[in-house]
């Protein structure tokens, strides 16, 4: 497992969710792909990457909520479900990954709070007009994100390397079972998403239409 | 590079002192500074007093803050009085963060996602991240290039020059296709998953699913979709662990 790659690749993510860029490269959708290309398991990145996305879909970033991160989880959960077959890993690996996800929403707040006390201690030079003063909180506010993020990836891989004996002594049904509550969740949780978006005018009716156009083509499939 | 470009650079980093103080505050400083270089070699007392103004409290959706740092950034180099452009920025929050949070986070951004997800399941593979990354980002490029030139052109008229532009009608259309695009994954995304599970596995994920949906809506917002099926988990465990 390639962990200083998988690391990078989480912080990446991590910084993407609200620093810098905001470029849509912590959708899970993307970190769950990547990471599972960098761990050597696509279609496991791909099943945990679809998965979460479905649980980020229900997140609205808007004002100063709170949110899960689901960058570093995603990359931790892909390492957990690589090389397991992923009707058994992706149940367990969904567990982690929503654990993980909860400590870095909690993870931010601590960071929004530590940048809060870096203005404080600079308020004299931000109230003086100091264009250096600004460039450093702003740097050092990328910094501390950037941490937070490698340190919650590296915790979840480290996790994730303590928790790889478990995953082979749970019995198959009980695997197979916590799968489908991750799936049964995860389309709860993206389902919650869409009808709270759509409201009650032409979007729910758009809404309604594409489930039908899926519905067939599911069944198609 | 000029002084424009910088700025718009730097605004891909506004958040990144976020705080629950002055929230976007400092980034939109940092955004402003290279906007406001010329000042300072006019009238550098004014130049630093934009500065301090430039850091105080905003807040909106970060993919319009070039509005409000346009338009505010014109109105000093017009000398309006600091007062009035204080209450422009206070006055922008809620519109840019109301538009941009209708346009990106439940526009684009779901309709792009599950456009994605619909087609990731069906086999596309790597050529849905590329199409979601590459048709977000240019989204947001030209978003963030116009908003900035946008706002610097109208200055205090700022707010008249949003209503007539694209935006209200781009938000009316983007809703709809958000709509359709989620409606299109879900069940391609739910077929895709429970196919390999048989009949009674798949009914049992689709009854969690369901119950999920109403349970959440109850309980919201202490019961989230996270919160809900890490319970399912601990139950389903301990059913095991008795033997069921």
């Amino acid at each position: 497992m390639p962990f200083g790659v998988l690391v990078a690749w989480g912080t990446i993510a991590a910084l993407d969710l609200v620093s810098v860029p905001q470029g849509l490269l912590s959708r899970p959708l993307v970190v769950g792909t990547v990471a599972g290309w960098l761990a050597g398991d696509l279609e496991a990145g791909l099943r945990v990457g679809v998965l979460f996305e479905c649980f980020a879909l229900d997140v609205l970033p808007i004002g100063a909520v709170r949110y899960p991160d689901y960058g570093p989880a995603t990359v931790a959960a892909v390492a957990l479900s690589a090389g397991v077959p992923w009707e058994g890993g992706l149940g367990v690996a969904t567990a982690l990954g929503l654990v993980l996800a909860a400590v870095g929403g909690w993870s931010m707040q601590v960071v929004r709070r530590w940048n809060a006390r870096a203005i404080q201690k600079r308020s004299a030079a931000l109230a003086a007009g100091e264009g250096g003063a600004i460039r450093l909180l702003q740097y050092g506010g990328l910094l501390r994100d950037a941490l937070r993020g490698a340190t919650l990836t590296a915790f979840g891989l480290a996790v994730t390397v303590l928790a790889w004996p478990r995953v082979y002594m749970l019995d198959r049904r009980t695997a197979v079972g916590l799968s489908l509550v991750a799936i049964g969740g995860a389309l709860s949780a993206v389902m919650s998403g869409a009808v709270r978006s759509a409201g009650r005018g032409a979007r729910l009716r758009w809404l309604l239409g594409g489930s039908a156009i899926g519905l067939a083509l599911a069944a198609l499939a | 590079m000029n002084g424009e470009w910088r700025a718009l650079l730097r605004l891909f980093a506004i958040q990144g002192t976020w705080n629950y103080e002055r929230m976007l505050g400092v980034g939109m400083g940092y955004a402003a500074e290279p906007l406001l270089e010329d000042l300072k070699l006019v009238d550098p007392v004014r130049h630093a007093e934009a500065i301090v103004r430039s850091t105080e409290f905003f807040n909106c959706n970060p993919n319009l803050a070039g509005l409000a740092l346009g338009a505010t950034a014109r109105a000093e180099y017009e000398a309006v009085p600091g007062a009035q452009i204080a209450r422009l920025r206070t006055a922008l929050c809620s519109p840019l963060g109301a538009l941009g949070d209708e346009l990106f986070w439940t526009g684009m951004v779901p309709a792009l996602v599950g456009m994605a997800l619909a087609a990731a399941v069906l086999g596309a593979g790597w050529w849905a991240i590329a199409g979601l990354l590459v048709t977000y980002n240019l989204f947001r490029l030209g978003t963030g290039i116009w908003a900035l030139r946008a706002g610097y052109r109208a200055g205090m008229n700022v707010g008249s020059a949003i209503g007539a532009s694209w935006m209200p009608r781009a938000v009316a259309r983007i809703g709809p296709v958000a709509g359709f695009t989620m409606g299109l994954a879900i069940p391609l995304v739910g077929g895709w998953f429970l196919r390999g599970f048989g009949w009674p596995g798949g009914l049992g994920a689709a009854a969690l699913a369901v119950t999920g949906v109403a349970v959440t809506r109850w309980f919201g917002p202490w019961l989230t979709g996270v919160r809900f099926t890490l319970l399912a988990m601990a139950l389903l465990l301990l059913l095991r662990r008795v033997g069921l």
